[in-house]
């Protein structure tokens, strides 16, 4: 293939893909007048970056983005240190039933979430847990996916780094995050990327189960402000800027792991 | 205690949290899903009768439903392949020797990692009647501006359009990682017969690179099944113009949290549940026909 076409294709595409931000960008620096002006310019005549401090005291997106924060933060430790138990029992150690486990946790992979949605509401409210973090946080605090990455990657590792630290008479904890874990950078980084952003997103779950603004996250309170203002596009468009800004710098930083991560661990 | 009960015991107390949290987070509920399909039930209430089948009766004769179920077959219908053809061309023009790779393996994926919450409102904007970028575009191609948030007939398509946007990159970097397995040996032994590009990529690419079409067919299939957030973003509470954006989860959510008629939502979400397994299994059927590299 001609390398012209290649490009072409590609920046086309890339229209597509970023246009949507670019569009974005442009709109929530944009003065009202400008906003629903026939021909829709790129860059503003007048610049109102006040549009991202009017959104921000508009609704409570400092406690969003607290809210976003502590949950991801909470769920991707958990889940990290569970899946790291769970990996290495099922990579590293013999026990009865080991096989079955393994088969019957991967086979749960296969129920889409949102089916467990009205059980899980109702074991949560039950507990008295609507509105609170642990409500939102505790359902998500392991996932197989991390557990079979994990595992994955310690069957991998070589045999005499596990023997070595068990010989010296190191418990199973003692060798999981001494020794193994330093050395499983990738996979754990890959797989904390993953749940933090899996979290940070997480949408249904966070609608149903706080119903005060209080334990809004930020895609929740989003939706809600953009309720709320209606067609106040500009500040609506430096909200949702704001509230997408983390994961793309946290992406950013993370991307070799995380693109990496995520083919590797689709092919096999 | 034996050598062998001790060595039991240690793994299961590694895999404790685990155990618990699944047993009562994802276990529990299949379980208990299934109870409430056949059970009466608004939540408040004390009282909890015995229906028997008849949520799915009632299901399977509501026109809504049937709405549910149709929009969400021709939501997966088109989204798959579309989805697919995209990401694979996209990844076989990343695969191929250019400058700025990875600025633009990062800008395929950012929709992947944001907030359909918030890219949702850009796109509400973009389909616009009035002030949107797309009917300026078309009205500038000299085409006929559309209202495509109020006329049923383009829910499907502006629900395809933000997942393909959003899911592109990550079908492409899974593509891209197959393509790059794919060992170079057999292009030059291609080079040397003298073979087309097209033949290259029909004969080589395309088999070699079926375990990971498979991968991904079956991902992105159960995903689409579960289209609900881009409809919630464009149309809010209704779930568009005419029910036209009406999808099996969508009638779930309905039911269970604006109806509160929890036994008609565990059903539907019984029936969704069914129709991926199936659909699954059928996919796992084909797996015989993928071609893995020796």
């Amino acid at each position: 293939m001609k390398k012209v076409w290649v490009y072409l294709v590609l920046i086309l595409l890339s229209l597509f893909v970023l246009g949507p931000f670019l569009w974005m960008l442009s709109t929530s620096v944009k003065p009202d007048a400008e906003v629903l002006s026939a021909v829709p310019h790129l860059f503003p005549e007048h610049w109102a970056l006040d549009n991202y401090v009017k959104a921000w005291a508009s609704a409570p997106f400092a406690r969003y983005f607290w809210n976003s924060f502590f949950i991801s933060a909470v769920e991707t430790v958990f889940d990290l240190t569970f899946g790291a138990m769970a990996a290495y029992a099922f990579a590293r150690m013999e026990f009865f039933g080991k096989n079955v486990l393994f088969v019957a946790l991967l086979a749960t992979m296969m129920v889409p979430g949102e089916v467990l949605l009205i059980p899980n509401y109702i074991t949560i409210s039950s507990l008295n847990w609507l509105n609170t973090y642990q409500g939102l946080i505790v359902p998500w605090l392991v996932s197989v996916f991390t557990i079979f990455l994990m595992r994955q990657f310690f069957l991998g590792l070589p045999r005499e780094v596990f023997e070595a630290a068990e010989l010296d008479g190191c418990g199973p904890l003692r060798t999981l995050f001494g020794i193994i874990m330093p050395i499983s950078k990738p996979i754990w980084i890959t797989s904390a990327l993953i749940k933090f952003v899996g979290a940070w997103n997480a949408f249904l779950w966070v609608l149903v189960i706080a119903n005060s603004s209080d334990y809004y996250t930020l895609p929740v309170g989003l939706i809600n402000f953009s309720t709320d203002v209606g067609t106040v596009y500009n500040q609506l468009m430096a909200a949702a800027t704001f509230s997408v800004l983390p994961l793309i710098v946290l992406f950013l930083f993370g991307q070799r792991y995380f693109i990496e991560g995520i083919a590797r661990s689709g092919i096999k | 205690m034996s050598f062998r009960l001790r060595r039991s015991v240690t793994a299961y107390l590694m895999l404790l949290p685990t155990l618990v949290l699944i047993g009562v987070f994802v276990v529990y509920p299949i379980v208990d899903s299934f109870v409430i399909s056949f059970y009466k039930w608004d939540m408040l209430s004390a009282s909890k009768p015995f229906v028997g089948l008849q949520n799915y009766i009632y299901i399977f004769e509501d026109p809504l439903f049937h709405t549910a179920l149709k929009n969400t077959v021709l939501y997966v219908v088109f989204f798959v392949p579309i989805v697919l053809a995209l990401g694979l061309l996209t990844a076989v023009l990343l695969n191929a020797k250019i400058r700025l790779l990875p600025l633009f393996r990062t800008a395929f994926f950012i929709p992947y990692v944001t907030s359909l919450a918030a890219t949702g409102i850009v796109w509400q904007w973009i389909f616009n009647d009035q002030f949107g970028l797309l009917n300026y575009l078309l009205e500038r191609a000299g085409l006929h501006a559309q209202d495509w948030l109020n006329d049923p007939r383009w829910t499907l398509f502006n629900i395809i359009t933000i997942g393909v946007w959003q899911n592109l990159g990550y079908v492409a970097v899974i593509f891209l990682a197959g393509l790059q397995n794919i060992s170079r040996e057999y292009y030059e032994a291609a080079d040397v017969d003298g073979a087309t590009p097209w033949q290259k990529f029909a004969r080589i690419t395309l088999p070699l690179l079926s375990p990971t079409t498979y991968f991904l067919l079956i991902l992105t299939t159960i995903e689409a099944f579960k289209v609900f957030l881009q409809i919630y973003v464009l149309y809010g509470e209704t779930a568009g113009p005419n029910n036209s954006g009406m999808t099996l989860l969508y009638y779930m959510f309905t039911k269970g949290f604006g109806d509160y008629r929890m036994g008609y939502a565990c059903a539907s979400a019984y029936v969704l549940f069914l129709i991926v397994f199936v659909f699954t299994l059928a996919q796992m059927a084909l797996s015989r026909r993928v071609h893995y590299e020796a």
